[in-house]
């Protein structure tokens, strides 16, 4: 166990040198300028020339690689050019909301998804199973911020069950989950159809292996068949899908926060990158790189636990 | 009471109140449970959460470097100018001066404080210390101010007593009052806040203003509470929550719910539409102090000639387009200035929309089938409404295409000179200098928005600025932006209109044309 943690740090720290680098030049690559973007229309020559060489963009990249390089290692990511405020504090302020989201989304997500992808298997050519597909395959089609919108006019204006807006100013914990609630079923609804589908596929191809028609053949009941072999076997491309679609929701969903009026990990950097401000962005793809790698340490571990042939560090 | 326990009180009677109105299911009322604290003027205060929507978040606050509508909303809650400009009319009225002198050369002018005047949070009494270091840092290179342009010709600042603040210019400058006005560069700070937080200053705003900035959250919303000393008393609401809500059709339910009460920065005609018709909704609307123009390059041929930039504006039907793709939502516009402009025009050449004419010209030119490139900004809707204006120029034989660039690469194009257009609104106070010198002054490029690099009409600007008789000021106004259309080195397209929604229980509110809104005399129906 200890040799793979230490693998996964060592992982991590490559992933997050390797990303961190690649968007540092990216960003600086793509033609904009924070010094411009600050000072605005009004701006004159020699307060533009003052701000650059105050931000340190009058050094050559590959210096100010080195520089931001020698900083990062210390824990300080610099500072946003436009709040002033530290970049890493203001990327973890973003967290937990996208934190919730992701967890509440993916939780409705396996909880209607799953289910139903398993159904779908065992009715296999009946009329359920073409419903619930043509449901999965509706539900994919529709873009999440029209489904936002019309669960916004149905539930919130003409429903008056929830709120319109995803996120409480103050509150307490119940007022906040009541406020998530509905951004949760948007984003994992849509998300619940393509698990699904997908669990529906997994399912179909372990019942047509031979060792279920055995199973079969020897009387082991149904109900055993398909959870205990048929299931299990199935989870692992499942899981992996979950993992995947967690770290996307973490930094992704961008179109459920702005339907919602929440805010998140993908707003925030989305405004950075318009606003060119090198620090922010860098600091939230620094925490969204570190969250990926966490999530797929944590599926490997998982990976283990349903299926013992897949256990690490043996 | 310390000042933080002060605070601490308001937050929690705030809160409490909250929760309670939301128990009993009411929402907006304010006789409910009154708020009294010690000294509290209750007298015409219903108190309440005022909630308003914003359409964006805000990031910095410190006026020398401030801009975006949000921002600015903020700091005109937060503090004062020496004058500012009434909400209603533009005019400029005393602010935190009672009075003001200039010598009659125009070189000086002489502001007289308001006494007892506190910052908040207990940072003490303002001095004319604190306006002289307010305007000096704006000067400062080391602030990277935003508006070190806008002061230029001031040589010095003093400040002789506590209630006095001289301003030395180095020749008459005739609009200096609106450089000094309660906007941007014109609001006063704290020397002892600013140099207390430093970097923290920017989101850490402290002021005289009638709401005390209390706190943020990042991407959610932003608090500020009633400032029970106010010097020209206390707000009727007890504190103002700014909920960011970037979808205009989300803001819009959550108006009709009574989510929200101001509907800060509406602009989608469908949305606009809608709250007209629903009972218990007002919408106020409002010309602003822009127009939103097409600029051409008058360095690059054929833009040079006087009559292929004529013939443009004859191909182009912006009639067409404001009843067409914004549904009648903005205004007309024959001139860079707004009605909002106190020396606003209408005395200028007027151009209807008659391709023929632009085809004759474009012959007589011989400029027939050349290649334009119309270059826009991917905001909405910069990116959408010149698709029928590369119609209209094609229409006429002209080669028009378009291009749209992401704002940060856009500011860079736009700045860099070569191109052959661009799109620019000019978003500021009434200041007639904010469109004319930005625009047409050989000054402001480069770097600045001059990107047609105009150059016929610096000696009327000059004249303006040293012409100290409004009535003859205001006649040299008139000759620039009459100068400047028959040149049409700019093609102003539309004029934008400002549009606020609010619900019932809101009342005394008044729409400005500043781009933000002031909920200081607002007051919520109980």
């Amino acid at each position: 166990m200890a040799g793979y943690l230490g693998r996964t740090f060592v992982q991590l720290i490559a992933t997050l040198v390797g990303i961190v680098t690649v968007v540092f030049f990216l960003m600086r690559a793509i033609p904009g300028d924070p010094a411009l973007y600050m000072l605005g229309d009004f701006a004159t020559e020699t307060a533009i020339v003052a701000l650059r060489e105050r931000l340190g963009l009058d050094l050559p990249v590959y210096q100010q690689y080195f520089l931001f390089m020698e900083r990062a290692v210390t824990g300080d990511l610099g500072r946003s050019v436009v709040t002033g405020q530290p970049a890493l504090t203001e990327i973890i302020s973003a967290l937990p909301w996208s934190l919730s989201l992701a967890v509440g989304g993916l939780s409705v997500a396996v909880l209607v998804g799953v289910p139903l992808g398993i159904l779908s298997a065992i009715k296999h050519g009946t009329w359920i199973d073409t419903a619930i597909m043509l449901v999965a395959l509706i539900g994919i089609s529709f873009p999440v911020f029209w489904v936002g919108l019309v669960a916004i006019l149905f539930l919130s204006y003409h429903g008056g069950i929830f709120p319109a807006l995803g996120a409480a100013v103050g509150g307490g914990f119940w007022t906040q989950i009541h406020h998530l609630i509905l951004p949760a079923l948007v984003l994992g609804l849509s998300v619940a159809a393509y698990i699904a589908r997908l669990t529906r596929s997994a399912m179909l191809e372990v019942l047509g292996q031979d060792y279920v028609r055995v199973a079969r053949a020897m009387g082991v009941p149904e109900r055993r068949i398909n959870f205990r072999f048929a299931l299990r076997n199935a989870f692992i491309p499942i899981l992996a899908v979950i993992g995947v679609t967690f770290a996307w929701a973490l930094g992704n969903a961008i179109l459920v926060e702005v339907v919602f009026s929440r805010p998140g990990l993908g707003s925030t950097i989305l405004k950075a990158i318009l606003a060119r401000d090198y620090q922010l962005v860098q600091a939230g793809v620094l925490v969204l790189a570190t969250g990926v790698v966490l999530i797929n340490a944590t599926l490997n571990v998982l990976y283990g636990v349903i299926d013992p042939r897949m256990r690490t560090g043996e | 009471m310390s000042e933080t326990e002060l605070k601490k009180n308001v937050a929690t009677a705030g809160a409490s109140r909250r929760s309670f109105l939301q128990m009993a299911g009411v929402v907006g009322a304010g006789a409910v449970l009154p708020l009294n604290l010690a000294g509290v003027r209750l007298a015409n205060a219903a108190g309440g959460q005022l909630r308003v929507r914003f359409g964006a978040d805000i990031a910095i606050l410190d006026p020398a470097l401030i801009f975006q509508v949000e921002n600015q909303t903020i700091a005109g809650h937060v503090y004062n100018g020496l004058v500012q400009y009434d909400q209603a009319t533009n005019e400029i009225i005393p602010d935190l001066a009672t009075s003001w002198e200039i010598t009659p050369d125009g070189t000086e002018y002489t502001f007289k404080l308001h006494s007892g005047v506190k910052w908040h949070k207990g940072y003490g009494e303002l001095t004319s210390d604190d306006v002289k270091f307010s305007f000096e840092r704006v000067l400062d290179q080391a602030t990277g101010s935003r508006y070190t342009g806008q002061l230029a010709g001031l040589e010095a600042v003093d400040a002789p007593d506590p209630t006095t603040v001289v301003f030395r210019l180095a020749q008459p400058n005739a609009g200096f009052l609106h450089k000094v006005c309660a906007f941007n560069q014109g609001w006063i700070v704290s020397r002892k806040a600013v140099e207390e937080k430093g970097e923290a200053y920017k989101l850490d705003p402290i002021g005289t203003g009638p709401f005390v900035f209390d706190s943020w959250i990042a991407g959610n919303s932003v608090r500020l509470v009633a400032n029970e000393d106010y010097f020209a008393g206390r707000p009727h609401v007890d504190e103002v929550v700014f909920r960011i809500i970037r979808d205009e059709t989300a803001a819009a339910i959550a108006l009709e719910k009574g989510e929200i009460d101001i509907f800060f920065g509406l602009q989608q005609p469908e949305v606009i539409e809608r709250l007209n018709a629903t009972d218990g909704m007002t919408v106020l609307s409002r010309e602003a102090s822009n127009t939103v123009n097409l600029v051409l390059n008058t360095t690059m041929p054929p833009l040079d000639d006087v009559r292929v930039r004529q013939a443009m504006i004859h191909a182009l039907n912006r009639q067409g387009l404001i009843d067409g793709f914004f549904q009648g939502t903005k205004s007309p516009a024959h001139s860079v200035l707004t009605p909002t402009f106190q020396e606003f025009s209408d005395n200028v050449p007027v151009y209807d929309y008659n391709p023929d004419k632009a085809r004759a010209l474009l012959e007589e030119a011989g400029a027939v089938g050349f290649e334009f490139e119309l270059v826009t900004v991917a905001l909405n809707p910069y990116d959408r409404f010149p698709v029928p204006m590369v119609d209209d120029l094609n229409a006429v034989g002209i080669n028009a295409t378009m291009k749209v660039i992401e704002r940060g690469a856009y500011v860079q194009a736009r700045g860099s000179g070569k191109v052959q257009s661009c799109i620019t609104a000019v978003v500021g106070p009434p200041d007639p200098d904010a469109p004319l010198v930005t625009l047409f002054s050989t000054t402001s490029f480069p770097p600045g928005l001059n990107t047609s690099r105009y150059d016929q009409v610096d000696d009327l600007l000059a004249a303006a600025a040293n012409e100290l008789d409004t009535e003859k000021r205001k006649g040299i106004y008139e000759q620039i932006l009459q100068k400047s259309m028959e040149d049409v080195p700019v093609i102003p397209i539309f004029a934008e209109r400002l549009f606020l929604a609010h619900s019932d229980g809101v009342e005394g509110l008044v729409q400005n044309s500043l781009f933000t809104v002031q909920t200081y005399p607002v007051s919520l129906k109980g």
